[in-house]
């Protein structure tokens, strides 16, 4: 027996144990090929998908490597048929290829004519194709080519997208790195892309996804196309390129509700992109406005159904995603494959922050305890008032307060779902209130006086959970959430892992009613953290109130 | 004929002897009476058939060789005619095999004489009906003409009516033994026997087939390398050679074919050889086709194995806990629902195949069965309990040996049988008599490959071709399919390499390693006795330790790194929910699974020191409130049978209970601050309000927390154990004692000795058990005993005998009373005493 850090499991999940000496190298030698799926304080848990061995094919390492690492590194035998369906599942990828041809323009082409007689009988796939040329070819409709991956995916032979990209119009832009310089892994994720040719990067939170974008564009030297979650952070990159690049303003264009600027480089967010009036898109004109030769989508883990769609449609040209995670809510991880890219770059969260690029998390779970009317008034409420009524109890009022007062001198965000708890918050706090209605202007100006300690304290709603520039915040208490998304808690927890100018830590508290649905959901969002190392404190909220 | 070989037998010397009944164990069940029983026996067809089955490829191209040739065959002859068939030159390793084979084909007595003048066995001939593909020799393919057309046909090819002279050959040179066809043809023997001449000699055939037209070669080709018969209307049309127009009127005018019947005509062997071009076999290898597969590292396979021989035993005891609590119904046939079979798969996370697999060997190993005809289910047996608590590489190894000797094919679950009835899993039809000799014999092929060798399935297949060439068949290549499959699923295999701890299983195992066995040294059996003990031995230190602690971690799971201690298990299995298994054992415990634990009795701090004693770090905190959180909810309400109330101290949650909706239907009533009663019973009233969110006990009508635990139940019904069927063939001494008595049979036989009196007076009498134990005493040494015996009318008489086997109840001796071989029922026999 070797006594190796890692054990594989039946399911195709991957144990390695943290403290191993050896768990190092290890991870390294997995991580190609399997997705993190918990990492917790000993043991990580990595999942053996067929998308996580095509995308270890696409990045270049064939099944052996996978079959020596897991081999290599397995403490107890790995089961024979594993290794078998690891082989066979690797063997899928590549099989089909999408290629350029001189006459017929895109063609679908296989080296086993099996598999194309097998994904050819597909009634989805049928009209996608034009005329067959000879055994192993088939011209490919150019429009269809996000379609047919798609299709191709799902039916389990992935194709390999070799048709290139077009260049696009070129634009310089270069890093103007003055006063700061590009990580190491910035530089080799925005280099890992560009190799690939199209793909997703997969960074924490603060772990500054803006400048491996930026990174991106200046490898690329054409226009650029970049659709955002919403305003703020429409601003918020403008800023960024601005700083970060030799970008001009002039040369940025924000692309929003309010404004509609087509520039060398455009910013939209997914909301005006998904606008329909009279059931057609308003603005699918902007994907046509220039010859873009780089498409950037911030945030690909919440990117909507519709631009998904309009992807497809632009297979010819560059594209990179970046994320804080490939988990998606909706379970379309297999369309982000096809359509954006294969993965190109990953690095877990507990990694950054040891390395300092991330500020460490304390993350503290505050109970509070419903009072008997309440309680009463809980169990009588309708299902669907139930999590509103428990979540907005005004004890939680009075441990924010406290808590607030825990950390005079840190700035502090106070997180909410709802907006009278949040007025009613502002209002016992004191503080500034950031909700949807809020204008933008406004909004920024509340985010620069924080950002210059003139405001410490600010309370914000959903509007602020997404791609904000808050380098200063230490504190995050979060009321309430929709509902148990887990994906939102580490997007809030998120909010305070910049480094800090300090090098301090950062904490983390979630007030939850005991006892109710609010706890529930509360476990269900600390679950994806707790799976990424960040380990749940839990303290009574009386002991918050005794303790000032 | 007979009579030779009976006397080449008798020639034989004890030990050829032994060697031939240790090798056909039937020509001695039940022991002949003398040499001439044996060698009758020896020659009868099913025995000739059982031994033929057993050879090899070679060996039985030897024997069909001397078949075909004229007797009696010259060691060189019999050499020189086979090297033609070796695609190389005839080297070294040919010889060698040669006169091993020979010489294992004397021992078998298939064939017999001296080097000069070998000849097959009687009844040898008869059983290797168209050896090698070869039709019957011309004398008898053309046993059905009439002399006319016998007559007829000897003109057209020898030129000459009536038979007489010499066949006017162009060379003229037909040497051959014409004094047959020199004699006036009278009849049909004359004529077949010239015609056999002709035939005989290869001038003759050759100038026959340069007569004919292409396509008439075109046809004798397709029969020169066998099935050597073909059909054709009206194959008994009278044509001659100069009239001949078709091919098929060419070939049978010139007797190149013989018709057999009214529409089937045969290539006279004569022929065939002359178009083999002498050769009997087209081509032949006196070494079996070497295994080929991947090479792997044979650690690394030992430990593959290993950790499948642990999944697999585990995947047993996972099935039988399921079955426990959740027995699946026996089907009306017998066997288990396709439903039940998918979620047993389900259950243990394999294919289906598989699955059955698991369940089979279980059933086969007495751990599960039918609890009763009518209306049963599927159960464990109190031997799963005494089972279970072994340790793995002995559990492992209880499972493995039943699985090689078990009749039962799992991998024939979902066939239909002859009347289209689906074969279900446990089904009472999925067995097959050969099942057991395929997989012995599969392994042992898979044990002679090189070490680290992983053999293909085709290369398995190839070779089990040469050596079982007469035991063929798509069903057999299924079996050996299903085997290998099945060897890497249960860890005899690992990697496709027999793992040590699978070798072990295997009766009689060569220990060395020679990946090639020139002519195999007899049947593997031969040195017999199954090493069990030592296969868990291999095992068991390639099996992980047992661990009794368990990493907690904050997100709520529990990672066992390894196989739990048996309590610990247990324990984890009550208290957490089991989310992955494989090397390692993922545990999550959550509110319903800490619910469970609390349920079975146990409390909060017993818990939490539990996770503590056994925890390699530090509880998490989150742990530690759960716990709390849930025991300080657990049993905050008690429900009661009687009256199916619902009491609480805390009227305020009553008050909720009562103000909450979902609780209509269950109409509740307040009978006081903190009691509930309620109309539903308690079971609905319970499972409500758990659905409503609340945490509430059972009580008893004492007032008592009711400790609710999964029933686990036990079939009555005794398991369907058979005994492994003994490996071993016969035991040296029971063979020394047959030969023993075949030889004292045959003296008395030949000398027609007079019958021994038997000694004066009143024959011994003495217990039955001192009775048997002096048999044995005499078989083992080979001594005479004198025996009262009651014949079968009742008479006592008193017998000299000379014992030689004893099983089921009987003995089989020589009687020198009798001067015979006799069986004598123990039971009858009176006393015993020794003789002089």
């Amino acid at each position: 027996m070797t006594d190796g850090p890692l054990i594989v499991q039946s399911d195709k999940t991957l144990l390695l144990e943290v403290e191993h000496e050896r768990a190092d190298e290890c991870r390294k030698a997995i991580a190609p090929f399997a997705e993190l799926e918990r990492a917790p304080e000993h043991v990580h848990t990595y999942r053996v998908t067929p998308l996580a061995l095509w995308n270890a094919r696409a990045a270049g390492h064939d099944a052996e490597q996978v079959i020596d690492a897991l081999i290599g590194y397995s403490r107890y035998p790995v089961p024979h048929a594993l290794l078998v369906d690891v082989a066979e599942t690797m063997a899928r990828y590549g099989r089909l290829r999408l290629e350029k041809h001189p006459v017929h323009g895109l063609v679908l082409t296989s080296t086993d004519r099996a598999v194309l007689e097998e994904v050819l009988r597909s009634r989805k796939i049928q009209p996608l194709l034009g005329e067959r040329l000879g055994d192993d070819g088939v011209a490919v409709h150019p429009s269809e080519r996000g379609n047919i991956k798609q299709h191709l995916l799902k039916l389990g032979w992935p194709a390999e997208d070799l048709a290139g990209y077009v260049d696009g119009e070129r634009h310089p832009i270069s890093l103007a790195e003055d006063g700061w310089t590009l990580r190491t892994y910035q530089r080799e994720a925005a280099e890992a892309f560009w190799h690939g040719g199209s793909g997703v990067v997969v960074l924490p939170c603060g772990a500054g996804k803006t400048i491996v974008g930026a990174a991106a564009m200046a490898h690329a030297q054409a226009t650029t196309l970049i659709l955002v979650t919403n305003t703020v952070s429409a601003h918020q990159w403008k800023q960024e390129l601005i700083r970060r690049t030799s970008l001009t303003a002039d040369e940025i264009g924000e692309y929003t509700g309010t404004k509609k600027e087509i520039r060398p480089v455009t910013i939209a967010t997914y909301q005006v992109m998904t606008t329909r009036r009279q059931g057609v898109y308003r603005h699918l004109e902007l994907f046509d406005a220039r010859d873009w030769g780089l498409i950037v989508y911030d945030e690909v883990h919440l990117l909507p159904a519709p631009i998904f769609r309009m992807t497809a449609d632009l297979q010819a040209r560059r594209r990179v995603g970046l994320t804080a995670t490939l988990v998606r809510e909706d379970g379309r991880e297999g369309d982000v494959f096809s359509l954006i890219g294969p993965k190109r770059y990953d690095a877990p969260w507990k990694e950054m922050e040891n390395q300092g690029w991330i500020a460490p998390a304390d993350c503290v779970e505050v109970r509070v305890t419903l009072s008997e009317s309440e309680r009463l008034a809980y169990a009588m409420a309708d299902a669907e008032e139930r999590y509103r009524f428990c979540a907005t109890t005004p004890a939680k009022l009075r441990v924010s307060e406290a808590l607030v007062r825990r950390h005079p001198d840190e700035q502090v965000l106070v997180i909410g779902q709802y907006i009278d708890q949040l007025d009613e918050l502002g209002e016992h706090l004191g503080a500034p209130v950031i909700k949807g209605e809020t204008k933008v202007k406004e909004r920024e100006r509340l985010f620069q006086a924080f950002r210059d300690r003139e405001i410490q304290v600010l309370v914000v709603s959903k509007v602020a959970n997404f791609s904000i520039d808050l380098p200063e915040a230490a504190v995050a208490i979060q009321v309430s959430g929709t509902f148990g998304s887990r994906q939102e808690e580490a997007q809030r927890l998120g909010r305070v892992l910049r480094p800090k100018s300090d090098g301090g830590g950062a904490r983390f508290y979630s007030v939850v009613s005991r006892d109710t649905v609010d706890q529930d959901f509360a476990a269900h969002r600390q679950r994806f953290l707790a799976e990424q190392g960040y380990a749940y404190q839990i303290i009574d909220a009386d002991d918050v109130l005794a303790g000032e | 004929m007979s009579t030779e070989f009976t006397e080449w037998l008798r020639g034989r010397s004890d030990d050829r002897l032994r060697a031939l009944v240790a090798a056909r164990p039937e020509l001695i069940t039940p022991v002949p009476a003398h040499i001439e029983g044996l060698a009758g026996r020896a020659s009868s067809p099913s025995a000739v058939a059982r031994v033929l089955d057993r050879l090899d490829r070679f060996a039985l191209a030897v024997l069909e060789t001397l078949v075909v040739l004229p007797e009696p065959v010259g060691y060189d002859a019999l050499r020189g005619r086979l090297a033609l068939a070796l695609p190389g030159a005839a080297g070294r390793p040919f010889r060698t095999a040669l006169r091993e084979t020979v010489e294992r084909l004397r021992t078998l007595a298939l064939l017999y004489g001296p080097d000069r003048a070998l000849a097959p066995a009687p009844g040898v001939r008869e059983a290797l009906d168209a050896p090698a593909g070869l039709g019957p020799p011309a004398a008898e393919a053309f046993r059905h003409h009439s002399p006319e057309r016998l007559a007829e046909l000897v003109h057209d090819i020898g030129g000459r009516t009536g038979g007489t002279g010499e066949p006017a050959g162009r060379n003229g040179a037909a040497p051959g033994p014409n004094g047959a066809h020199d004699r006036p043809d009278r009849g049909g023997t004359g004529g077949r026997e010239a015609l056999a001449a002709l035939l005989g000699d290869d001038a003759t055939v050759g100038r026959l087939l340069d007569e004919v037209s292409p396509q008439a070669r075109a046809a004798l080709d397709e029969l020169t390398w066998g099935p050597p018969s073909g059909r054709v209307p009206n194959a008994r049309r009278e044509v001659r050679a100069a009239t001949a127009r078709s091919p098929i009127d060419q070939l049978l005018s010139r007797a190149l074919l013989a018709a057999t019947g009214e529409e089937t005509v045969v290539l006279p062997r004569e022929v065939g050889l002359f178009l083999r071009g002498g050769r009997v076999h087209r081509d032949l290898s006196p070494l079996p086709p070497v295994l080929e597969g991947p090479a792997r590292d044979p650690g690394l396979a030992d430990r593959t194995a290993a950790g499948q021989a642990f999944a697999f035993t585990r995947a047993v005891e996972e099935l039988c806990e399921q079955w426990s609590a959740d027995p699946p119904g026996v089907l009306r046939g017998g066997g288990l629902a396709v439903r039940d079979l998918k979620r047993c798969a389900a259950l243990l996370d394999l294919p289906e195949w598989a699955a059955g697999l698991v369940i089979e060997v279980a059933h086969a190993a007495g751990l599960v069965a039918a609890s009763g005809s009518v209306d049963g289910e599927w159960l464990p047996t109190p031997a799963y309990d005494a089972w279970r608590v072994k340790g793995t590489e002995d559990r492992w190894v209880a499972l493995a040996t039943m699985w090689l000797t078990m009749d039962r094919v799992p991998g024939m679950i979902g066939d239909r049988d002859e009347r289209d009835r689906l074969l279900n899993a446990l089904h009472p039809d999925l067995r097959t008599s050969v099942a057991s000799e395929v997989r012995t014999t599969a392994l042992g092929v898979l044990a002679v490959a090189g070490p680290g060798v992983a053999p293909a399935l085709a290369s398995v297949r190839e070779r089990l071709a040469w050596e079982q060439p007469r035991r063929r068949g798509e069903r057999r290549d299924r079996l050996v399919e299903f085997t290998l499959r099945e060897a890497e699923q249960l860890g005899v295999t690992g990697l496709g390499v027999l793992a040590g701890h699978g070798r072990a299983l295997l009766p009689g195992v060569l220990d060395h390693q020679d990946p090639v066995e020139p002519g195999g040294s007899g049947d593997p059996r031969e040195s017999g006795g199954v090493r069990a003990g030592t296969a868990g031995e291999l095992l068991l230190p390639l099996l992980p330790e047992p661990l009794d602690h368990v990493l907690l971690q904050a997100d709520l799971t529990a990672v066992a790194p390894g196989p739990l201690t048996g309590e610990l298990r247990r324990w984890l299995a009550l208290a957490a929910d089991v989310e992955s298994t494989g090397g390692a054992t993922v545990y999550r415990f959550g509110e319903g699974s800490l619910r469970r634990a609390l349920d079975a009795g146990q409390g909060a701090d017993e818990i939490l020191a539990m996770l503590e004693r056994h925890s390699a770090t530090p509880v998490p905190q989150p742990l530690t409130y759960l716990v709390t959180d849930v025991a300080r909810r657990h049993g905050r309400m008690r429900v009661g049978t009687a009256s199916a109330y619902v009491r609480c101290d805390d009227p305020s949650l009553l008050d909720e209970v009562m103000a909450d909706r979902r609780s209509l239907p269950l109409r509740l009533r307040r009978l006081a601050p903190t009691v509930i009663a309620s109309k539903a019973s308690r079971q609905t009233l319970l499972d409500a309000l758990r659905a409503m969110g609340y945490a509430p006990a059972a009580e008893s009508l004492e007032g008592d927390v009711i400790i609710t635990q999964l029933d686990v139940r036990r079939t009555e019904g005794q398991p369907a154990v058979r005994p492994p069927v003994a490996f071993s063939g016969l035991e040296a001494d029971v063979v020394a004692a047959a030969v023993r008595a075949v030889r004292a049979g045959d003296a008395a036989h030949r000398s027609r000795r007079a019958p021994v009196s038997a000694p004066e007076g009143r024959p011994p009498r003495s217990p039955s058990t001192a009775t048997v134990d002096a048999l044995r005493e005499a078989i083992r040494q080979g001594s005479q005993v004198w025996i009262g015996y009651l014949d079968s009318q009742g008479n006592a008489t008193s017998r000299i005998l000379e014992p030689a086997r004893m099983e089921g109840g009987y003995l089989t001796a020589y009687d020198e009373t009798r001067a015979a071989v006799h069986r004598f029922a123990l039971h009858r026999i009176t006393g015993i005493a020794g003789v002089e």
